[in-house]
């Protein structure tokens, strides 16, 4: 993976991972390098149907056009979505016989950003030996061009969004929602889910308050669902006296919570709640979540008498784990649950309402549901490390480690340290030229002392 | 390597093979070229209906919208709406998206500026030295154009015309007329317009799918099927469009082609008609009928370089009463600067109204002439040997160098030697009384730069 990861040598904003690929509109990600990651997706998985699909940022509207001329342009027959939620391209991928889509989003990224993820014929992503794959095919820029008579006209499909909620409504218990009448603050980051969850909750049944819901606006805040950015909806949901508050990303794989007491306890308590839902309802299967998740889904598990699979950190590893050990959730800290019965894809929107299908069965404010979760402390510290040099650093890190407490070392995705009671895992972003290190403890104050400590370590062996 | 043998990059825009040469990559660059040299502003795209004309137009926006234009869709138009919508719109520039009379797997983009004529040689030397130079505009998330569609070109267009003609006139004609329109850009509107002017319309290949039945050029030779069809209705006139409604080529009542000279010829005698000031304007090597019009109405006709641009510059600079080229564009400088297949429908049926004869009775109102069009193909390098050999062969004679090499005889006879704007050949055009004189003018010539180019 090192040879796919990194900023390009001129040092500028351009990631091409197995994520995708990622870049500052205006100076990396132009309209040459668009076209021909589109000619080598088209070359790679066609012919065949292609699904496209962004979120609201105002460069999708390049964007989207120079995907679709680079795919047709290897004979490939596109259909736009336009503006929905990713998990939505990724079932509409899934429901037909498209043999792919391009989801045009940057995430949480702010919107500067924009980038191209790829999926394939199931609506997973590209895992990393097929975005190696289509690295190749871009690289060599042999790419398919299909004669003149054989360029399908694009095509556009309105309800693939629509369809996405329909697909939810069938898992959750819609008449006990209905008949409980919450009321639910929503701030959709004016992301993609803004035409889609106000909607779908006042179908629910919910009073809804909803804010940042213009797809036209830009991001009100950095569109990631932690709690630095839901001091907004804390306000909102206090000041409607709402039972719960929800926050999307910009588009629609993560989602952050805010109890009715205007507490957000964190992204990593959506896995948790969605977790109790899922498993309580006596849906078949282990967990999967990634090395970096909370140890509290693992008691969670325990309780349900499920096990735990811990996959490497990203979507894909989690959606194809999901799938080959027939979980009954899967999921990551991050906030971006994976529900099997619905699709293979973080789904915020899936999460949002099995969490409020929780609330209303177990007919308990979120504030004590999120109580029952067992405590932990996770912190999280990031060190700055140019991107060639990151996987040295963690080699050189990896030969001097001593960790006395630890019973167990999982080297799947840089350096995981397991104990009983604590954890430390120590890898590099695939997003932006960091180093992160994640504690967690039982008390907060090893929890900080762990992540300063292989913080440190991390700093020395640069 | 075909790919590089069918790429053209010229003055008229750059112009290449899908599948082979016009790549999303080469679009995106020229889209954003485009772009930067404009320097932002508003820019308005059409196409004619070739199933490449999507890709391309996808591409085009995308490079369009990243050096910070907005883009209006018109969709898929004959050029001259796209010209016309431009200065309709007040954009910046605008971008047809057409390889004009070139077989559908060829597509082509041709810039205009923001009064809707295309660029001229040196500004479009200008675009491609920003292309070449690859240092295109790009500009942040929040300072990227948006784009938006338009979808009133087209009548408005209509309406402009039949507003300029005597729709009464040609009502009471009522003439039966047989349109070709190759599958092109220009089948529902010229259909749309013959019949809003009260003419019986039947019309041939005008399902506008960009899938031609022939070789879109309207030339005699490729009208056969139109000829067919106007004596099997018993037709007035036939109209025989290239792809993207910019030239046109006239049938008469006999079914016979009578070439595409014609169709400036006629056109330009209802302008000239016209009670306003200036002269006619055209190309070095159009026919000679155009100055016969310009005595029977006592102007003056006036020769620019070959190409649309060259003649519409000339027109705007000289205060024209009407211009055109012998391929079979005309402009009407009442309506637009622009080739335009409309006006020069409605000009012509006008004009048969007005007169009351048949379109082959017009025709015969012209002195007996034949034109001849030959080609040699030239390496780019040898062009300039040709044209130097030529001017010495007619040393001594009247010559026109505006041009290459033009050869005027006393006896009214003429031949014009030029080097393509687009392809690598000589272009070798004669015209005199009969087909044989003016096959032994082009034959001489030819002759000669054989000679040159070795």
């Amino acid at each position: 993976m090192n040879a796919l990861s990194g900023y390009n040598t001129s040092g500028k904003p351009l990631k091409i991972t197995i994520a995708g690929v990622r870049g500052i509109v205006g100076e990396t990600l132009t309209p040459e390098l668009l076209v021909n990651f589109s000619q080598a997706f088209g070359t790679y998985a066609g012919p065949g149907r292609v699904l496209v699909s962004r979120d609201t940022r105002v460069s999708g509207r390049m964007v989207e056009p120079c995907v679709c001329s680079g795919l047709t342009a290897t004979g490939c027959e596109v259909v736009r979505l336009g503006v929905v939620p990713t998990p939505a391209l990724q079932l509409a991928v899934r429901q037909s016989d498209a043999i792919g889509g391009v989801a045009i989003t940057a995430g949480h990224n702010d919107a500067r950003w924009n980038a191209l993820k790829f999926c394939r014929e199931d609506g997973i992503y590209l895992n990393d030996k097929q975005a190696e794959e289509l690295l190749n095919v871009y690289h060599q820029k042999e790419f398919t061009k299909a004669a003149w008579d054989k360029l399908p006209p694009v095509g556009s499909d309105e309800f693939a969004g629509d369809c996405h909620l329909e697909a939810i409504k069938q898992q959750i218990d819609v008449d006990a929602i209905r008949a409980a009448g919450l009321k639910v603050a929503i701030d959709c980051a004016n992301g993609a889910c803004s035409k889609f969850t106000p909607r779908f909750l006042a179908d629910l049944g919910c009073e809804v308050v909803a804010i940042n819901d213009d797809p036209d606006l830009p991001f009100p805040h950095e569109p990631l669902p932690t709690p630095p950015n839901l001091s907004q909806l804390r306000a909102l949901v206090a000041a409607a006296k709402a039972d719960v508050g929800f926050a999307h990303d910009a588009d629609g794989d993560r989602l952050g919570i805010v109890t009715e007491t205007g507490e957000a306890p964190g992204e990593e308590y959506t896995l948790c709640l969605a977790a109790e839902m899922v498993l309580g309802r006596g849906d078949p299967g282990p967990v999967v979540t990634n090395l970096s998740t909370t140890m509290a889904i693992d008691d969670i598990a325990r309780k349900y008498g499920r096990k735990v699979i811990r996959a490497g950190v990203g979507q894909v590893f989690i959606a194809e784990s999901a799938l080959n050990y027939e979980a009954a959730i899967a999921g990551e800290g991050s906030g971006g649950i994976v529900f099997p019965r619905i699709n293979y894809a973080h789904d915020s929107i899936a999460a949002l309402a099995h969490i409020l299908n929780l609330v209303v069965e177990r007919r308990q404010p979120l504030s004590t549901l999120v109580a029952e979760v067992p405590k932990y402390t996770i912190v999280k510290r990031e060190i700055v490390c140019p991107p060639q040099r990151a996987y040295t650093v963690l080699e050189e890190l990896r030969r001097g480690l001593e960790a006395p407490w630890a019973e167990a070392v999982d080297l799947d995705d840089g350096i995981k340290l397991i104990g009983s009671d604590r954890w430390v895992h120590i890898r590099v972003s695939m997003t932006e030229p960091r180093i992160r290190v994640i504690a967690e403890a039982s008390a907060e104050g090893l929890a900080m002392d762990l992540a300063d400590d292989y913080a440190r370590l991390v700093e020395r062996s640069m | 390597m075909t790919g590089i043998q069918t790429l053209k990059i010229g003055v008229s825009g750059v112009r290449g093979i899908v599948g082979q040469s016009l790549t999303p990559q080469l679009i995106v660059g020229f889209a954003e070229a485009f772009g930067t040299y404009l320097g932002g502003g508003v820019v308005v795209i059409g196409r004619d209906p070739r199933p490449s004309g999507e890709m391309v137009a996808n591409a085009l926006v995308g490079g369009l919208l990243s050096t910070g234009c907005s883009v209006i869709d018109i969709g898929v138009c004959p050029t001259p709406t796209l010209q016309h919508a431009v200065v309709d719109l007040g954009a910046d520039g605008g971008v047809a998206i057409t390889a004009s009379h070139h077989p559908s797997e060829w597509n082509a983009l041709k810039f205009c500026r923001e009064d809707g004529v295309f660029l001229n040689a040196y500004q479009a030397e200008e675009l491609l030295n920003v292309y070449h130079q690859g240092a295109f505009a790009q500009r942040p998330y929040d300072a990227l154009g948006r784009v938006g569609a338009d979808e009133g070109a087209i009548n408005r267009h209509l309406s402009r015309v039949l507003e300029a003609t005597d729709q009464a006139a040609i009502a009471r004609l009522a003439p039966k007329v047989v349109i070709d329109s190759v599958n092109g850009a220009g089948a529902d509107c010229a259909e749309g317009l013959l019949q809003k002017m009260g003419c019986e319309v039947i019309a041939i290949n005008d399902v506008p799918n960009g899938r031609f039945p022939r070789d879109p050029e309207p030339i005699p030779a490729n009208l056969g099927q139109l000829c067919d069809a106007v004596r099997e209705h018993g037709a007035d006139i036939g109209f025989g469009q290239d792809a993207d409604g910019d030239r046109l080529s006239v049938v008469s009542e006999e079914g016979i082609a009578i070439g595409e000279e014609y169709t400036l010829a006629f056109a330009a005698e209802v302008m000239a008609e016209r009670d306003c000031p200036g002269p006619l304007v055209t190309n070095l090597s159009t026919s000679r009928m155009i100055d016969e019009v310009a005595a029977r109405h006592g102007r003056e006709v006036l020769r620019a370089k070959v190409g649309e641009v060259n003649v519409v510059e000339t027109m705007i600079a000289e205060g024209a009463v009407g211009g055109g080229e012998g391929n079979g564009g005309v402009i009407d400088p009442t309506l637009r600067f622009c080739r335009d297949n409309l006006a020069a429908m409605a000009l012509i049926l006008q004009g048969m109204a007005w007169r009351g004869c048949t379109i082959s009775e017009w025709a015969g109102s012209f002195a007996p002439s034949a034109i001849m069009k030959e080609k040699l193909e030239c390496p780019a390098g040898r062009t300039q040997r040709a044209i130097l050999a030529l001017i010495r062969h007619y040393e001594g004679q009247r010559l026109d160098l505006t041009e290459g090499v033009k050869v005027l005889s006393e006896d009214g006879s003429w031949m014009h030697a030029r080097p393509s704007n687009t392809e690598p050949i000589l272009r070798v055009i004669a015209e005199a009384d009969d087909c044989e004189s003016a096959r032994r003018l082009c034959d001489e010539a030819l002759a000669v730069a054989r000679q040159a180019i070795g």
